[in-house]
């Protein structure tokens, strides 16, 4: 059947600059490649984990085609689109990418937002795809965890189930927690959660929740709230700008309670943002990148980005320690792929049922951000407590260095 | 450039190649890839979204820098029906529009107090209230989590009355509402609906002078856009299945705008243009790859550099605002007299404008001492006095611009004190202005048939439907303009826009529209200022007319030339006083009048003399 | 009157002088123009990361706010030349500025974003650092908002001089009432409507970098929402009165702070923005604002 592409149909003004500069391609072995596609935000004031993780799908893809691909078929990024973060344009972007029927598996965009606008549409279609680093549960759980997970929709990011777990581990030492969390879907959950998980560790647990947005500059009423009720412990639940504007707040009110914090939290905007006040704040991340040595996976990824990237804003500028959050921001891109190429291999086949089928027999994958990943038709977040470590934040000479402490 | 403009402009006009445009999408698009009809359903619903925009900001020139809040409104209200409580898509939608219909009406109270940038500082808290609303609200819309599994085309959940609705079917529904949407939106705008936005947009005050109520004008004009961003918002909702709050927050405000400015305001098919362009601009621009955002904004930029007037200034002919229809229909008839003959009824004695002991305060001045004064029907009074002596606060406290602060107005025995001013044009006490406030982009014909609003009852639903009842209307209206055009000797530039003509030309034409409003009692304001002698006697012939017709007129001018040989009787004004009242001749031998008035007076028009 | 209360109104006090601010420069293009530069977030954001890209690059300290500051003044120039001038002429009393302007202010977003990465950049501390305060009935008011607070102040007073003292003062006055009598008076319009934005744009510039080291980060989408609660503070004060500026700022943020404290932090945008419909229903020209005059 003859069908009209968008590309020929959108002509109207911009026909003319646009026609014949269409992104290069790869293009041999046409027939034989194997196609994989993502939207993300990779341009615009919200694209650095976008970006990120496309770097780390890209190393995936040189990776593999370099060792000569999967059975001999080359593999490609053969749709790359750009959705700022704007949830419209990451459905409109992911119906483009679906509707190319050579795409065999999908990566789902950087953040919760256009991440929920297109899982639906996903599950719809068939195809599989993998979540690197949005964190709502119900991306992959919509009925709630205890319920089965969308059937081709599977995720290796820092899940907020998980992450509440291992706060609340981090957290159970105390009897009144002051939670503080962005007004976003994130937010919310992650608070709930740990809510619940605390207090199921401790009965007399108290607990008590305020919010912010994103980018406040002030916390005031939101930290003295939590000061009046006597709190004894702070979690912020948000991004290390955020967390930064938190803490310096608390030293101007000189709120002076132990600090926790979110994957947010172990990122340079929190660390430089907030200065010398960061000593003492202790926050959870991926652990792949914090031990030493660091597992062979993780060894090999960091090695690979510094060689193509150099020790750049995502590595950091030490060569033997790259940044913790490198996993979440980079890595986690760069798992998603393999763990698609894996289950291809595995599959033999390029059907979604057959990829599905490999992904949920995915057993003890070695990933660069978490060590072993395992799906199983029930469970299709990898994400486990003993994968994430909670960094403590203490200052050698003038530099500030985080030590894992579980 | 211009014939291929015309050329153009003719052919996106005529119907056949809408016919066919709406057949060539609805057949073709099983032959579109999913992706494409996707988006082609995104441009659609961008379409129906800016014509709210375009009724609000391009025709009432009401600012709107919140209507995401509408587009939401209309989303989560058609979202929750359809998912939460199982309503039919049919009636969810409509539902949904009406419900963001009446928050357009709401918010037209408080909004009617403001405009400009004060205005979009209000619509801007608007929409982001909203937005903090559905974020915290997390019991109805999901809160931040948002609000999935809308019954949608996307999903395969959706069927309209029972019948399942697939995603090409989908978009052939939205097309019919779409081009629905913009035949009702054309023939409201060149309806009296559309002509009084664009006159509430120009000059509320003129508006009001002439019987269009501005705050009344102004609710319809909110609620049909909040009713169309509603319908937009609830066609949204079943295309994506999917409603976050960050798809309402203020960058879709600002977009709808773009499109609408870009598009060129005022313009139907300049929107439906820049809503298609600006649809697939993202995914065009991804050729720009990493400096694809920056692109997006160059292009914001400079459009205004590059199109001062938007696609449709750039493309077509300015629009027209009265139907074809009606034009031909009234070239049928012939031009009707009836509207400068003298009335039998009603304007028989006893029919004249009293102002009875008016005093104007302006917190300390006093503008206005004690004013009384009398025009009776088919006399001419001159209303003169130096600068500052209260000549316009006199008409603008008499024709309800402003409430006087003491004293009494009567026309036709009825207490017209402190009634609006379009209530007071009802009560058939007409004026005009210093400046003429036309409508620059309109007609001559245009703005002689705004003076008509008022005898056009035909309602809103006749007006958009353009019913031929509504249309026999119009088009008998425009047989008494013709009759007008020809008194004012305005026959030859009926068809030019106001903007490209002289400024005698202009005065006279809004003479000409304060006819139309089927005056008893009219109060010209300087209406000889910067006329040439040429213009000045035909003025002069068309007041003499009105005299003839009956009417009671009251005439501010300098030029007592100009005055002596026109005007019945004369009233002084110094100071917010009457200070003579009686005949002109007499007038120039008032002592009083001397001392006060004619000593300058007299001066300048000897330097006149030997000018 | 406990600490809870005074923490809550130093607060909102010291948040309210960077919303009053921003009104200030708001303020400056909407005396000489009625309109108001969307894109003065952009700014904001930009001269701050600007500071950072070249106090990074070794500068000194002075020499990278000069720097920044001058790259801003710069851009008012190219705002007014290029965004205002067009919309303005283009079509008497449209709006088309809000798209150009908005269009200046994505440019910027984007550029930031393409070379300093939309990571949060770490501000370095200008001006004191955050531990320093002095107390004030037994809190800790912050020097870093002291500054602003201080400078806020000055900058009213200054402006309060300068339009009742000096001729230019004078002349932008005679703008902000007629600018095409005072084209005809032989007033230099255009050159005041330049100063007027490169002025506005500076005052964006220092407004960035204060409200910059508070946070202790900058990135490209910085500053938006900080001009939305800088327009909310102009119009509560009254659009175009300096004294007025300060007012709605401090309104606002002692207002916001207050329900955040007592009733809910969640309401504490939502209700900055019903105070603004508020305002506009019941007394449009503000807090200070004299009404305008229409011309009937």
């Amino acid at each position: 059947m003859a069908r009209i592409g968008r590309r020929s149909f959108g002509a109207l003004a911009l026909a003319g600059a646009a026609s014949g500069l269409s992104a290069p391609r790869i293009a041999r072995g046409q027939g034989a490649t194997i196609k994989f596609g993502f939207t993300a935000a990779l341009t615009g004031p919200f694209n650095e984990f976008g970006e990120g993780i496309r770097r780390g799908a890209e190393i995936a893809v040189e990776e593999v085609n370099k060792a000569g691909g999967i059975n001999g078929r080359r593999v490609e990024l053969a749709e790359v689109l750009d959705d700022q973060l704007v949830p419209d344009r990451a459905v409109q972007n992911m119906r483009r990418i679906l509707d190319n029927r050579e795409i065999v598996g999908l990566m789902a965009p950087s953040g919760s937002g256009p991440t929920l606008a297109i899982v639906d549409m996903v599950q719809a279609d068939g195809r599989p795809i993998i979540n690197p680093q949005a964190q709502t549960p119900s991306i992959v759980y919509p009925n709630g965890a205890d319920k089965p997970p969308r059937p081709n929709v599977f995720s290796i990011s820092i899940d907020n189930t998980v992450e509440a777990a291992k706060l609340a581990t981090a957290l159970a030492g105390y009897r009144t927690v002051g939670i503080l969390h962005e007004s976003t879907g994130y937010g919310v959950t992650g608070a709930q959660l740990v809510r619940a998980e605390l207090q199921a560790k401790r009965r007399d647990a108290r607990l008590t929740v305020e919010s912010y947005n994103q980018r406040a500059q002030d916390m005031t009423a939101q930290l003295v709230r939590v000061q009046r009720a006597g709190a004894e412990a702070l979690l912020v639940i948000g991004l290390g700008a955020d967390t930064a504007v938190i803490r310096r707040n608390m030293s101007r009110l000189n709120i002076n309670i132990p600090l926790y914090g979110t994957a947010g939290a172990v990122t340079v905007p929190y660390i430089e943002g907030a200065g010398d006040l960061v000593v003492g704040t202790r926050a959870v991340n991926h652990a792949a990148f914090g031990r030493r040595p660091m597992h062979p996976a993780a060894q090999k990824f960091a090695d690979l980005y510094r060689a193509k990237h150099g020790t750049d804003r995502w590595y950091g500028p030490d060569p033997a320690n790259p940044f913790v959050s490198l996993a979440g921001t980079v890595a986690s891109g760069y798992d998603c792929l393999n763990l698609l190429i894996d289950a291809v291999r595995r599959a033999g086949s390029t059907a979604p049922a057959d990829i599905v089928k490999a992904l949920n027999e995915t057993r003890d994958f070695a990933g660069a951000t978490i060590a072993s990943i395992t799906f199983t038709p029930q469970q299709h977040v990898a994400l486990k407590v003993e994968d994430l470590g909670t960094y403590e934040m203490l200052k050698e000479g003038d530099r500030v260095v985080l030590k894992l402490r579980d | 450039m211009s014939r291929l403009r015309s050329a153009l402009s003719r052919t996106v006009a005529h119907p056949a190649f809408h016919l066919a445009l709406v057949l060539a999408l609805l057949l073709g698009c099983r032959w579109l890839s999913a992706g494409t009809v996707q988006i082609l359903t995104f441009a659609l619903i961008a379409i129906i979204f800016s014509q709210s925009i375009n009724l609000l900001t391009g025709l009432a020139g009401q600012i709107s820098l919140g209507h995401a809040g509408f587009f939401g409104i209309g989303a989560y209200c058609s979202g929750i029906l359809a998912k939460t409580h199982g309503v039919d898509v049919a009636l969810s939608v409509p539902l949904a529009a009406l419900l963001a219909a009446a928050a357009g009406w709401l918010l037209s109270f408080p909004a009617g107090r403001v405009r400009d940038v004060y205005l979009a500082m209000m619509t801007l808290g608007f929409g982001m209230i909203f937005y903090e609303i559905v974020r915290e609200w997390n019991d109805v819309t999901g809160g931040t989590m948002g609000f999935p599994g809308v019954p949608s085309a996307a999903l395969h959940t959706l069927s309209i009355l029972g019948v399942r609705i697939d995603a090409a079917a989908y978009f052939q529904v939205v097309l019919l509402v779409a081009a629905l949407v913009l035949v009702l939106v054309r023939n409201l705008t060149q309806s009296r609906i559309g002509r009084a936005f664009f006159a509430i947009h120009v000059s509320e005050v003129a508006a009001g002078s002439i019987g269009i109520p501005a705050g009344a004008t102004k609710q319809l004009a909110y609620t049909l856009s909040g009713a169309l961003a509603g319908l937009a918002g609830g066609l949204y909702a079943h295309l994506v299945g999917y409603l976050g709050p960050e798809s309402f927050a203020l960058p879709r405000s600002i977009e709808v705008l773009v499109i609408a400015i870009v598009g060129g305001l005022g313009s139907i098919a300049g929107q439906v243009l820049s809503a298609t362009v600006f649809t697939f601009l993202p995914e065009r621009l991804q050729v720009f790859s990493e400096y694809q955002f920056i692109a997006y904004g160059v292009i914001l930029t400079f459009s205004l550099v590059v199109l001062p007037r938007g696609i449709a200034g750039l493309l077509l002919d300015p629009p027209r605002f009265i139907k074809p229809r009606a034009l031909r229909r009234a070239v049928a008839l012939r031009p009707d007299p009836a509207v400068l003959r003298p009335e039998a009824a009603g304007g028989g004695d006893g029919g004249s404008l009293e102002v009875a002991s008016v005093t104007m305060r302006f917190g300390g001045l006093v503008a206005l001492d004690d004013v009384s004064l009398r025009v009776e029907p088919g006399r001419i009074t001159a209303l003169v006095g130096p600068n500052g002596s209260g000549k316009s606060t006199l008409v603008n406290v008499v024709s309800g611009l402003y409430r006087p602060s003491a004293g009494r107005i009567t026309f036709e025995g009825r207490d017209i004190t402190g009634l609006p001013d379009h209530r007071i044009a009802a009560a058939r006490v007409v004026r005009t202005f210093q400046d003429p406030r036309l409508v620059p982009h309109f007609t001559v014909r245009e703005n002689l048939l705004l003076g008509a609003h008022r005898l056009l009852r035909h309602t809103g639903a006749a007006a958009a439907l353009a019913l031929p009842s509504a249309l026999e209307e119009e088009a008998q209206q425009l047989a008494a303009i013709e009759a007008v055009l020809a008194l004012t000797n305005l026959t030859v530039v009926a068809d030019r826009t106001i903007s490209t003509l002289p400024y005698g030309t202009r005065r006279m034409a809004e003479v000409g529209r304060a006819l139309l409003a089927r005056p008893r009692a009219i109060l010209l304001d300087e209406p000889a200022a910067g006329l040439s002698e040429a213009e000045m006697e035909r003025l002069a012939q068309v007041i003499r007319d009105m005299k003839a017709m009956g009417l009671a007129i009251l005439l501010i001018d300098h030029h007592m030339d100009f005055l002596a040989d026109l005007v019945d009787d004369v009233v002084v004004l110094d100071s917010g006083r009457v200070i003579y009242r009686g005949g002109i001749a007499e007038m120039r031998r008032d002592p009083a009048v001397i001392a006060a008035y004619l000593g300058d007076e007299a001066a300048t028009a000897s330097e006149h003399a030997h000018a | 009157m406990d600490d809870f209360f005074f923490s809550l109104v130093l607060a909102g006090i010291s948040v309210g002088s960077v919303y009053a601010l921003i009104a200030i420069g708001l303020n400056l293009t909407f005396w000489t123009t009625r309109t108001l530069n969307f894109g003065q977030g952009s700014l904001m954001m930009l001269c701050a990361m600007l500071v950072v890209f070249l106090a990074s690059q070794g500068l000194a300290m002075a020499l990278a706010v000069i720097g920044g500051l001058l790259v801003v003044a710069a851009l008012g120039v190219f705002v007014e030349r290029f965004t205002i001038r067009p919309a303005l002429v283009a079509s008497g009393g449209s709006m088309g500025w809000v798209v150009s302007t908005l269009g200046f202010g994505i440019v910027l977003q984007g550029v930031a974003a393409k070379y300093f990465g939309s990571q949060a950049m770490a501000f370095p501390d200008v001006l004191f650092t955050t531990q320093d305060y002095v107390t004030v009935l037994g809190q800790h008011l912050s020097l870093q908002y002291l500054v602003v607070l201080a400078l806020s102040v000055s900058l009213i007073l200054l402006l309060e001089l300068f339009v009742r003292k000096t001729v230019w003062g004078q002349a932008v006055f005679a703008i902000s009432l007629d600018p095409e009598l005072a084209l005809v008076q032989g007033m230099p319009v255009r050159l005041i409507i330049l100063g007027s934005f490169v002025a506005s744009s500076l005052l964006a510039g220092v407004a960035g970098i204060l409200s910059a080291q508070i946070g202790g980060t900058v990135d490209p989408a910085f500053g938006f929402d900080l001009v939305l609660f800088g327009f909310v503070a102009a119009v509560l004060g009254g659009m175009g009165c300096s004294v007025g500026a300060l007012v709605g700022g401090l309104a606002v943020g002692l207002i916001s702070k207050l329900v955040g404290g007592y009733i809910s932090t969640a309401a504490e945008h939502a209700i900055a923005f019903a105070l603004l419909m508020a305002m506009l229903a019941l007394r449009p020209q503000g807090l200070l604002g004299r009404p305008e005059v229409s011309k009937a």
